[in-house]
């Protein structure tokens, strides 16, 4: 006979985990021929190199003849060919100790990492759990102080509540701070909030808006964002040739930021190319690698991954979040600058992501976080990120529990208020300077105050759109803000613009890793460089930074009783 | 007692189809699965339902519907920009297997659009008669407001995967070069008592 499953009686264990938030993410198994598999598949190709005539002539098993163009340009551009033999003889697993081990620095691991191909280097990583992956990117980051990026969007575009938010992350302890739009047409008024309200609390802080490639650089040269993230690459041609794009193309767009002083970073991530059909069977690490390695090639300073907006699919297969740290420690053993990722949700869990986060937070990154959303996650334009606003508390907890640095710091409400209230003001000011639509008294008194942009009164969008416009059409520039605030005795964010401009002239902040502090001084990897070799060296908290970060307000004194 | 319905599509790909001439004609092409290799979207929701939906928005607005099937892309900005070129009124409708949808226009860059749902999770079959609807006014030169577009930030843990199994059965049911067809279709509606 056979049981009806419906009519089976079930047990109430069970019934109890179905209704965990867990059972709400999707869950699938390996599918290698199609590329679902995190970090090892069947069709991956095996180490190997050959050199002739100063060039490389076999990479990873395939012949020159028959390189795609991703092959063509690691062998040309990225793979060192002076040291590839001799560090492709090496063994991977003496090469995975090397990243290990404290008494190796990390200039030796980059020296090695420099002659290898993907697969080998697809091969190290393999060789490690993640404990040691942790360990080696707390050695390999670029930077010696850890950092965190932030996202700062709401559903309305409002360019009042964005520069409150931007400057409530600012005072939160975000060093960089990125927006997008929900109507494309808002995009310079959202690079202007970012760019009013993060200055109006401290100079030196980078800001970016995500658009369609063009008018994000358009905005870049203008002077009014201060880096980009959001230039893709793939880890497969045909995937590359759906976006229009080549790896030389990729890296034109990049040099065009590098000559305006403008900091880049590239974007890429496990599960995209599965995403969209094109994975040619490859793991997911593999296709990551070879994103990694051409970043390196292009010349860029770093990359933002982490599996970023594709993360459902690595998540939902073996080994995957393993197989996303991994792909930020690949990226700091090329030397580049990694934002890694944390920043799209995952997992109805709170367990699961925050078990996914500390592999970021715990052994420090350049950003933990290539976006943490500063706003609640329903006003995230960027689809929602690992951890948002109303996870802030949690947030500086951990950090106090763990005694780790993971950029934040903890924030007296009444600073908020204040700091929400002169951003808003801010804007106000350059508005009616620029003869833009009016920003009301109520706004600015519900952007003080509010969580979410359900929080504010409605603005006339029709009316912003044509002032937004103008900005890209009159080419209104950086300085042209700057002024604006200066004629009408805003001084101190006029010259902190101002010193934003500067910066592009000297171009410090070029240098992998780059962030600049509230004095204006670049710290990068070049004058902050991680020299971490086992316990007592590397970043360490200064004693004045510990305090600021046991203070949480929950805390009571003991005195109290 | 209560009554459900189900409805049967009959689809069948017919000659190579053209450019129309109808000024009232809306285009629907749907991806190389849509109905055939694949016959529910990603909330398990029949394809003919869906189909009988957006025709039904178009027709209730006057519309004339065509339907065509793309071959060579399952890229959903191709397959909506294919519909646009070879609509009669310059207004098409892609849809993919999972369900994800686009309202496109002729003239305009592939990768733009009139209306994109991109979160297939959350379409529903109301919203795709408000679709069908809008495309019809579209046709008509008519100022349209939007459907609102639903965003739920945790569609994603629960659906990319899936949605990413979806899209890979779809590819393998590419042809390239294959020029888009005209699709016969017709539907059965049959009706059942419940207890």
């Amino acid at each position: 006979m056979k049981l009806n499953p419906t009519a089976v009686r079930r047990s109430k264990r069970f019934q109890v985990l179905e209704d965990r938030p867990v059972n709400k993410d999707g869950f699938v198994h390996e599918w290698p021929e199609q590329g679902f598999i995190a970090m090892s598949s069947p069709d991956d190709p095996l180490p190997s190199v050959k050199i002739q005539d100063g060039r490389i002539i076999e990479l990873d098993g395939k012949l020159r003849k028959d390189f795609d163009m991703l092959d063509q340009f690691i062998a040309d551009y990225t793979i060192d060919i002076k040291s590839t033999v001799q560090m492709m003889n090496m063994e991977s697993l003496d090469i995975a100790r090397k990243l290990v081990d404290i008494n190796v620095s990390r200039a030796e691991v980059l020296a090695v990492v420099k002659g290898l191909t993907p697969a080998k280097v697809v091969e190290v990583l393999n060789q490690l759990n993640v404990v040691e992956m942790m360990m080696a990117l707390q050695k390999m980051r670029a930077r010696k102080k850890p950092s965190n990026q932030c996202h700062v969007t709401n559903v309305r575009d409002n360019p009042v509540l964005m520069a409150a938010d931007a400057a409530e992350a600012a005072l939160r302890g975000f060093d960089e701070q990125e927006t997008t739009v929900g109507i494309v047409r808002y995009a310079p008024f959202n690079a202007l909030a970012l760019l009013v309200g993060s200055q109006t609390v401290r100079g030196g802080i980078l800001t970016q808006d995500a658009l369609e490639e063009a008018t994000e650089l358009r905005l870049a040269m203008l002077g009014l964002t201060t880096y980009a993230e959001t230039i893709s690459i793939y880890g497969t041609e045909s995937v590359f040739k759906d976006g229009d794009d080549t790896p030389w193309s990729k890296s034109f767009l990049a040099s065009a930021y590098a000559s305006r002083g403008s900091k880049m970073r590239f974007t890429s991530g496990t599960g995209s190319e599965v995403q969209m059909a094109g994975s040619e069977g490859k793991s997911m690490l593999y296709l990551e690698v070879r994103c990694i390695m051409m970043a390196k090639g292009a010349g860029v300073q770093g990359l933002q991954n982490g599996s970023i907006s594709c993360i459902g699919i690595p998540a939902a297969v073996p080994s995957g979040i393993r197989a996303i740290l991994a792909e930020n420690l690949a990226t700091t053993m090329f030397d580049l600058e990694v934002a890694s990722g944390n920043d799209q949700t995952f997992s109805h869990s709170d367990l699961r992501r925050s078990a996914k986060m500390l592999c970021q937070m715990l052994p420090g990154t350049d950003f933990v976080f290539s976006g943490y959303s500063a706003v609640p996650n329903s006003d995230n334009m960027f689809a929602g990120s690992n951890m948002d606003s109303s996870d802030l508390d949690d947030y500086l907890i951990i950090q106090r529990d763990m005694m780790v640095d993971g950029g934040l710091r903890p924030v007296e409400e009444s600073q908020v208020i204040e700091m929400r209230y002169q951003a808003a003001k801010t804007m106000q000011v350059l508005f009616e300077e620029l003869a833009f639509p009016a920003i009301t008294e109520e706004e600015i008194d519900a952007a003080t105050y509010a969580n979410s942009s359900e929080d504010m009164p409605k603005r006339n969008v029709m009316e912003d759109l044509k002032a937004a416009e103008s900005v890209l059409k009159e080419g209104i520039t950086g300085l042209d803000v700057a002024l604006a605030l200066a004629n009408r005795g805003y001084h101190q964010v006029a010259e902190r613009i101002f010193n934003m401009l500067k910066q592009r002239v000297a171009g410090d902040y070029l240098h992998t890793s780059a962030i600049i502090d509230e004095n204006n001084i670049v710290q990068s990897a070049v004058n902050n460089e991680n020299d971490y070799t086992g316990p007592g060296t590397g970043y360490r908290m200064s004693d004045e930074r510990w305090e600021e970060i046991k203070n949480i307000r929950q805390a009571i004194s003991p005195s109290e009783y | 007692m209560s009554y459900s319905y189900s409805i049967e599509m009959q689809m069948e790909d017919q000659s190579r189809a053209s450019k129309g001439k109808d000024p009232k004609e809306v285009v629907i092409a749907v991806s190389p699965a849509f109905g055939k290799a694949l016959s529910k979207t990603i909330i398990n929701v029949e394809h003919s339902k869906v189909l009988r939906e957006i025709i039904s928005g178009i027709e209730e607005q006057g519309g004339v519907t065509r339907v065509i099937r793309n071959f060579e892309t399952a890229d959903l900005a191709f397959i909506g920009h294919l519909a646009a070129k070879l609509s009669g009124s310059g207004i098409g409708i892609g849809i993919q297997s999972r369900g994800t949808t686009i309202i496109h226009q002729r003239g305009l860059d592939p990768l733009s659009n009139l209306e994109l749902f991109p979160q297939s999770p959350l379409i529903t079959l109301e919203t795709y008669r408000n679709i069908g609807r809008n495309a019809a006014l579209y046709a008509r030169g008519e100022n349209v407001d939007p459907v609102p577009v639903v965003n739920d930030q945790m569609a994603r843990p629960r659906y990319q995967a899936i949605a990413a199994i979806l899209h890979l059965k779809e590819a393998q049911q590419i042809v390239g070069g294959k020029p888009a067809v005209n699709v016969d279709y017709s539907f059965t509606i049959s009706e059942e008592e419940t207890v």
